[in-house]
């Protein structure tokens, strides 16, 4: 069991690195595209219709897919004062409440989201401007692939907590 | 339950939720789902968060983040920052907190350029926080000048919560850029005598950059200036491609990521291992900071609905005092609000009920205007929600907590509420430049 | 009753204080009290874009929206929501709505992505919309390379079949975009919110009368609360919301055409009034673009139709 479970952290930790690091990928084509359009609208006066989309879409990309990555390095943003006042046991408890609580509200969450975005698949819903692309789809599936990834990750988490074999962090949970 | 004791619920569960040191993305996301469930049932309260969380992702100005984030990696990694700081503190020579005060103009260029706050203060929290801790300046004293004066990048136009309030209040946009400048300036000019001050009463805080250098004549110096033609350069073509209309103020930031890695190889320090890393790092920041603001906005709507609205109409119609104490009242509604809702949760609810308050009292809505835009200033910096703090914290230096963050900017709320009455009770201030556009 | 609307007006629009001064009152009085309507601003509960499932799900009790939000989610509504070039007045297309196939037509729309959890009550425009533009455009040609900002809806297709080139920026930066030239023109909102927001101080030569963009709005309301209300309940609510669109498009106009003449004569703003025959070069493009927006689904194809019968019958179209 104890050996399923390591296995499982050592992967979920891999996924989410390579992905945390594949959307750097995202955000360089971002800027391209997005310093494409000035050249192409003020260069060549002739404006795309594709590249406000395709750059949100790019970038939300980036945001939501790292989430993996940011959860894995403890990067969440979080206060710890109390951590001087309860001391490093007590604070090791906390750690677990915090990711219990955390692992709650994206459950919950994902819940949320995901008849909106099941519905907007099963229809496909456009973004109805000029481009017309299918963004709003697009956006609803991956909010709701960023929260299984956040809840996957912080299980894995959860799982080295138990185990002992967190690494140093610092404050995040 | 009456609107007054959802009100302190919700504040109670925030504060409770971040002092337990959950996440604060995930402490505002779980204060509106649970508030949300149990206000509208399960349907509808999935639906309301589910609804504004998604719009987040719709929020194109968002996007310049990122590429803030990116330039401001770059520049620090490849040196740039470090030989630009060492510039400023030989041409400030034995001028004490020369860095500190060429830091807050920096910061005022800088927001020139921007017009969301994240991107500047993440900005000047990866190049300038590390090169005045390395110079020896005050570590509250450093902190605090950066999410404080980055904070500007919303009152110095352009500005998107100037936008926004010129579109909820329909007052005319050009006019609120014109009279937000001054009192941007003003605020800058109060943190810069802040400073000043200071530094003289405890000069350990600001020590003189030591090295025979910054002894020489103000003329012998200047050949110290290459440090900064660079990154000066790379300001200047981003200002540039904005205000002569090239590239909208997002476009502009893609455009300075671009020339950050320019100006890299100008310096020969460009390289894949280089861009990657200064990319990976930006993954992890804008990553860090897309939940704080998933998790803020998910408040949006709820609180508006479940009658926000009212609360504000009860204590405005209890109100029976002079005019300009109304507006002082409304000024300490928004602070109040600030310290735990979203600021454009703020606008929805206070705008649509101040708004024709502000004007039936006989008070300019443009000047109002610029009061609500350095309230939210204030709204950025105080605790426990202050996204500016929050900011700084994704990319602060490791050992710089949030409580340290919060302590410091302490000083610098008290400096921007001076400036803020300053403009409430001298209108002039803000009105005279709008004036000469009629 | 309170029902909470959520419209698509800002807070400080026209709309929203002629209608809490003047129609708010009315519908406690026409309903003895039984119902009060609370407005709330464009976007302030859920997105602009999720009113109609809010509704369904009871978030909202109803909107007061303009349908051209929901293009994307089934294109009837961009036929629906702002048929370029297709009527003159508000009047009549509001006409289309109450007395042709116009509300019937709503409904069919508002099943397909609500499944029949809300009623459309009425629907119609109160306004129409003036191009603000930096540069002046004067005739149909002088569309020819212009870059205009156009969000959902038909209008992007009619540009771009016009020879401009429609871009996709966010109502944020479209201040920013007209000031300094990023943009030349952008469709904006009723002349008399656009004086307020000062877009006419960076962009001085709107035109108006626009293009015939009329931007139709729907008033719904959650299904279960409807049938909750008496029929007498039912009729008051849907007079009323007419009374108030009427009302409001006779105003709307005496105020735009009272700021334009104002503008006009003044030297900073150059009010551009086309020609009919550049009108005309304009209807022909766009009528080849509503046809080509309906094969977009079954749905839209039904509300051109609908459309056009009724321009028919009033006399606005001729095969
Ligand atoms: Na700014
Ligand atoms: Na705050």
């Amino acid at each position: 069991m104890k050996r399923i479970l390591s296995t499982y952290t050592e992967l979920m930790d891999r996924v989410s690195v390579f992905l945390g690091q594949a959307c750097t990928v995202f955000l360089f084509a971002c800027i391209a595209v997005s310093a494409l359009e000035v050249v192409l609208r003020y260069g060549f006066d002739s404006p795309t219709v594709w590249s406000t989309e395709l750059a949100m879409a790019l970038c939300a990309s980036a945001w939501v897919l790292s989430v993996g990555y940011v959860t894995e390095r403890s990067r969440h943003i979080s206060i710890t004062m109390l951590e001087l006042l309860v001391g490093p046991r007590t604070w090791h408890v906390f750690r677990l409440i915090q990711m219990l609580i955390a692992a709650g509200a994206i459950l919950v969450l994902t819940l949320a989201l995901w008849d909106p975005a099941m519905k907007a698949i099963s229809r496909v819903e456009h973004s109805g401007t000029a481009m017309n692309s299918i963004q709003p789809t697009y956006l609803k599936a991956l909010l709701v692939v960023g929260c299984i990834l956040y809840l996957l990750q912080l299980l894995s988490n959860i799982i080295r907590w138990a185990l002992g074999t967190e690494r140093e962090t610092s404050g995040g949970h | 339950m009456g609107i007054e004791s959802i009100t302190f619920l919700i504040v109670a569960a925030l504060l409770a939720l971040m002092a337990l040191g959950v996440p604060l993305g995930i402490t505002t996301l779980t204060v509106s789902l649970g508030t949300a469930l149990l206000y509208f049932g399960e349907r509808a309260g999935y639906f309301i968060v589910a609804a504004n969380v998604s719009e987040v992702l719709h929020k194109y100005e968002l996007i310049a983040v990122p590429f803030f984030v990116f330039m401001a990696n770059v520049l620090e990694r490849s040196g740039i920052a470090k030989s630009l700081f060492d510039s400023m503190a030989i041409m400030g020579g034995r001028f004490r907190g020369s860095v500190a005060v060429q830091t807050c103009i920096v910061a005022v260029l800088l927001a020139a350029m921007s017009g969301i706050m994240g991107g500047e203060i993440v900005m000047l929290g990866l190049i300038a926080l590390p090169q005045m801790l390395r110079l020896g300046y005050d570590r509250k004293l450093s902190i605090g000048i950066i999410c404080a004066a980055g904070a500007l990048a919303t009152l110095i136009p352009p500005s998107v919560v100037l936008i926004v309030y010129g579109l909820a209040a329909q007052v005319s946009i050009t006019k609120l850029f014109a009279a937000s400048a001054v009192p941007g300036l003003i605020l800058a000019s109060l943190f810069i005598c802040y400073i000043l001050v200071r530094v003289r009463l405890n000069p350990a805080m600001a020590p003189i950059f030591d090295i025979p250098e910054t002894g020489l004549p103000f003329f012998q110096r200047l050949k110290f200036l290459k440090g900064v033609v660079l990154p000066a350069l790379l300001i200047a073509t981003v200002l540039g491609v904005i205000y002569t209309g090239v590239a909208t103020v997002t476009e502009a930031a893609a455009i300075g990521a671009v020339g950050a890695l320019g100006v890299a190889a100008v310096r020969k320090e460009l390289n894949w291992v280089m861009a990657r890393d200064a990319m990976r790092q930006t993954v992890l920041t804008v990553g860090s900071i897309i939940w704080l603001v998933l998790g803020a906005v998910s408040l949006i709507g709820i609180y508006n609905r479940i009658g926000g609205g009212d609360f504000l109409h009860g204590i405005l119609t209890s109100l029976d005092i002079a005019p300009i104490w109304v507006i002082v009242v409304m000024m300490l509604i928004v602070m109040l609000l600030g310290t735990f809702l979203e600021w454009i949760a703020i606008i929805f609810i206070t705008v649509p009920i101040f708004a024709p308050v502000v004007t039936d009292l006989g008070f300019d809505p443009i000047w109002f205007g610029v009061l609500f835009a350095m309230n939210i200033q204030i709204y950025y910096l105080s605790p426990p929600f202050g996204p500016a703090c929050f900011f700084l914290k994704s990319v602060a230096p490791k050992g710089i907590e949030l409580q340290e963050i919060f302590l410091a900017v302490l000083p610098f709320i008290a400096l921007q509420a001076t400036g803020l009455f300053l403009v409430l009770f001298f209108p002039q201030l803000a009105l005279w430049l709008p004036a000469l556009l009629d | 009753e309170t029902l909470t609307i959520q419209t698509s007006f800002n807070a400080g629009d026209f709309s929203t204080k002629y209608l809490t001064e003047n129609w708010l009152p009315k519908i406690q009085e026409m309903t003895d009290g039984r119902i009060e309507i609370e407005l709330t601003p464009s976007g302030s509960v859920v997105p602009s874009r999720d009113t109609p499932e809010a509704v369904a799900a009871g978030v909202i009790d109803g909107d007061f929206t303009s349908v051209n939000y929901f293009a994307g989610l089934e294109p009837a509504y961009a036929i629906m929501g702002d048929l370029i070039s297709g009527y003159d007045t508000p009047e009549q297309m509001l006409g289309f709505c109450r007395d042709g196939g116009g509300e019937a037509m709503m409904q069919k729309a508002a099943d397909s992505v609500a499944d029949g959890e809300v009623t459309v009550v009425a629907c119609g425009p109160y306004s129409r919309e003036a191009l603000v533009a930096r540069v002046p455009i004067r005739t149909f040609e002088d569309l020819e390379g212009k870059k205009i900002r156009s969000p959902e809806g038909l209008a992007a297709a009619v540009f771009q079949a016009a020879g401009a080139s429609p871009v996709a920026i966010p109502f944020s930066e479209v201040f920013g975009a007209l000031e300094k030239g990023i943009v030349d023109a952008a469709d904006a909102s009723a002349y008399v919110n656009n004086d307020a927001t000062g877009l006419h101080d960076v962009a001085p030569y709107p035109l108006y009368p626009g293009i015939h963009s009329m931007p139709s709005m729907q008033f719904t309301v959650n299904t279960e609360t409807w049938e909750s209300l008496s029929e007498e309940d039912q009729a008051a609510l849907r007079k009323w919301w007419y009374d108030a669109m009427y009302a409001m498009a006779a105003e709307v106009s005496k105020k735009d055409q009272e700021l334009a003449a104002r503008d006009d004569a003044s030297e900073d703003i150059e009010v551009i009034d086309w020609a009919q025959e550049d009108r005309d070069q304009l209807r022909e493009v766009a009528r080849e673009q509503w046809k080509a927006y309906a094969q977009k689904s079954e749905l839209a194809q039904e509300a051109l139709q609908a459309n056009l019968d009724y321009m028919k019958e009033i006399g606005l179209f001729k095969d």
